[in-house]
């Protein structure tokens, strides 16, 4: 790498995948000058789901307008560029091949080195974006769509997995839930607001593998359960009293998560605890861990609204420390749709 | 005048780099192996065969479908970045045309089938007439074994081509007298036609918009069509956002 000054080194990243495709520029690992995201949310509401098929359409098309965008934004030429990080997974393939063909022909035109980066450690990385005083060790819940996580990140590149989802994540609950009560796609934010006209001990939904020491997760039986009640509700020929639902659902979520979270940090001994992933946005499960954070003395953080959603930014700031460590790609580096968080120790 | 000429239309996997005198050379394969993966590092490999530095490229011609759309899209994303990056001009071409480029012979009706699924393929015939390609019937999806049939009608010798033939016809379907299926060397898609091809629509001053450009899906996902059969009023009202 010709810079000697890391601080200085300039990375482009690029993130595609799922339903946003996003270009940033970062100045060293913390400084971001742009971060562009190009959502495609209203393209699929009228599904009700992200249709993978058209995402990667939409990402093939906003591709280059928004790398452009970012390099305009951070008044940065491509040839000043020292690095590409991509999402390589997990995600859509077909949405994750847009973003990561795009970076690889992008390197390699440019000369620099590829970095392919897990989007969930980016998920947690956010953070140091969001934080600029913050440093390992800490403590790293990730909640996203597909994946429910409790992340021991003891230094950039060192983390020990405490435990991850059985089955169903927590996010893929909330959607599940929302678009059976009939709400529109997305339908966590939904649910969150719902939740706060409701009771949350109206229903008493299942908590699953609650037992001290055990990390994993399981939303599986919960999802089932409210599937049922308002199953059981229609044929009844009863309203739906969907803020009561919706709160005592989440309430089920949120108590699994904050439990298993302190645990953790408890046992790991340390003391910061961050959110990481979409569901961070969720307002319910970030003002629960805030009070318990506050009654145990522990630091919590959580990203900004625009980093806790799918963004390159923090994919940028995941690379940027790969990078240090050495951690990149060749030419041949492959879209991994069902990547997963694991341990980790350079 | 180099320039770099990408297909991954099928399972295919082919580049070239080539000037109007000649093909400087090619690296084409259809082996397990994915576009992702291989595709960089044979633009890597076939500009070091043909000793031509990626700075001194003057052009980029990318197939651009109709064929497997995550293909189209890999090959498309790979071009426009590269294209982006070196400020070169970018033009697509069409699969189903380069494929009827293995054949610049008069007399012959060329029958290009792309695979579309389901028994299906995207079908343009051509002819070649004093130098010319001439599209004879325009492009369309139909039923491989209604395209051989069809094809046992037209009166001239039908040569037929594409990766619909090779999946789908080769050993299937018993082949009318008039119809012969091109050699497995001539009937996939090949980077070598894309760059002839690239090369004369450069040469024409065409230069592609880089910010917008698309594969040729010619079908819409299967969740829009499907969509719009459970809500015909609405179907009505507002056109496709996937519309060609």
């Amino acid at each position: 790498m010709a810079k000697e000054n890391k601080e200085e080194l300039l990375t482009l990243a690029i993130e595609s995948s799922c339903d946003e495709t996003s270009a940033a520029v970062l100045r060293g690992g913390r400084t971001i000058l742009s971060n562009i995201i190009s959502t495609q949310i209203p393209v699929h509401q009228k599904f009700g789901g992200v249709v993978p098929e058209i995402a990667s359409r939409k990402h093939i098309v906003n591709i280059m307008p928004v790398i452009d965008e970012c390099l305009r934004e951070a008044q940065v030429k491509l040839s000043e560029i020292d690095q590409v990080a991509v999402t390589y997974g997990p995600g859509l393939v077909g949405a994750l091949l847009v973003g990561v063909s795009a970076a690889k022909s992008l390197a390699f035109s440019l000369g620099v080195p590829l970095i392919g980066v897990n989007h969930l450690e980016g998920h947690i990385f956010a953070n140091f974006l969001s934080a600029p005083e913050l440093e390992p060790p800490f403590m790293a819940l990730v909640v996203s769509g597909g994946h429910t996580a409790l992340v021991d990140v003891r230094g950039y590149n060192n983390f020990h997995m405490m435990g991850q989802t059985r089955d169903d994540a927590a996010g893929e609950a909330f959607d599940k839930i929302a678009r059976v009560m009939g709400l529109p796609y997305p339908g966590g934010p939904r649910i969150d607001a719902l939740a706060k006209e409701g009771n949350p001990l109206a229903i008493d939904f299942p908590q699953a593998l609650t037992e001290k020491g055990n990390y994993e997760f399981s939303f599986s039986g919960l999802k089932s359960a409210v599937l049922n009640y308002i199953n059981s509700e229609k044929m009844k020929g009863h309203e739906l009293n969907k803020p009561d639902i919706a709160a005592s659902f989440q309430h089920s979520v949120i108590e699994v998560l904050v439990g298993k979270a302190f645990q953790a940090v408890e046992e790991a001994g340390r003391d910061t605890l961050v959110l990481a992933g979409g569901v961070a946005a969720n307002s319910g499960l970030e003002g629960r861990l805030r009070e318990e954070a506050e009654k145990r003395g522990v630091r919590f953080l959580y990203p900004s609204k625009i980093l806790c959603t799918d963004n390159a930014a923090m994919i940028g700031c995941r690379g940027y420390y790969q990078s240090l460590s050495g951690r990149f790609s060749d030419l041949y580096l492959n879209a991994i749709p069902g990547l997963g968080l694991a341990d980790c120790d350079d | 005048m180099s320039i770099l000429a990408i297909d991954t239309s099928t399972q295919v996997s082919s580049v070239a780099v080539a000037s109007k005198e000649r093909l400087s050379a090619e690296l084409t394969m259809q082996a397990k192996l994915t576009h992702s993966e291989t595709l960089m590092p044979h633009i890597e490999q076939v500009l070091k065969m043909a000793s031509v530095a990626k700075d001194k490229l003057e052009g980029i011609a990318v197939s651009i479908g109709p064929g497997s759309f995550t293909g189209l899209r890999i090959g498309l994303a790979a071009a426009k970045a590269m294209a982006y990056a070196l400020d070169l001009p970018l033009v697509g071409v069409s699969t189903l045309k380069a494929l009827a480029y293995h054949y610049p012979v008069q007399g012959v009706r060329l029958v290009c089938l792309l695979d579309a699924q389901k028994g299906n393929a995207y079908v343009e015939t051509y002819r070649w007439e004093h130098g010319q390609l001439k599209v004879v019937d325009d492009v369309q999806v139909a039923k491989i074994a209604d395209v051989v049939d069809w094809c046992a009608r037209m009166e001239e010798p039908v040569v037929l081509l594409g990766d619909a033939v090779q999946k789908k016809v080769v050993g299937k379907i018993d082949l009318p007298q008039n119809v012969t299926a091109a050699p497995a060397h001539l009937m996939m898609p090949r980077a070598a036609c894309v760059a002839m091809l690239g090369l004369e629509e450069l040469a024409a001053g065409r230069n592609d918009n880089i910010m917008a450009l698309e594969p040729v899906y010619i079908r819409r996902s299967e969740a829009e069509v499907l969509w719009e059969k459970r809500h015909p009023e609405e179907a009505k009202k507002t056109l496709p956002t996937e519309e060609m």
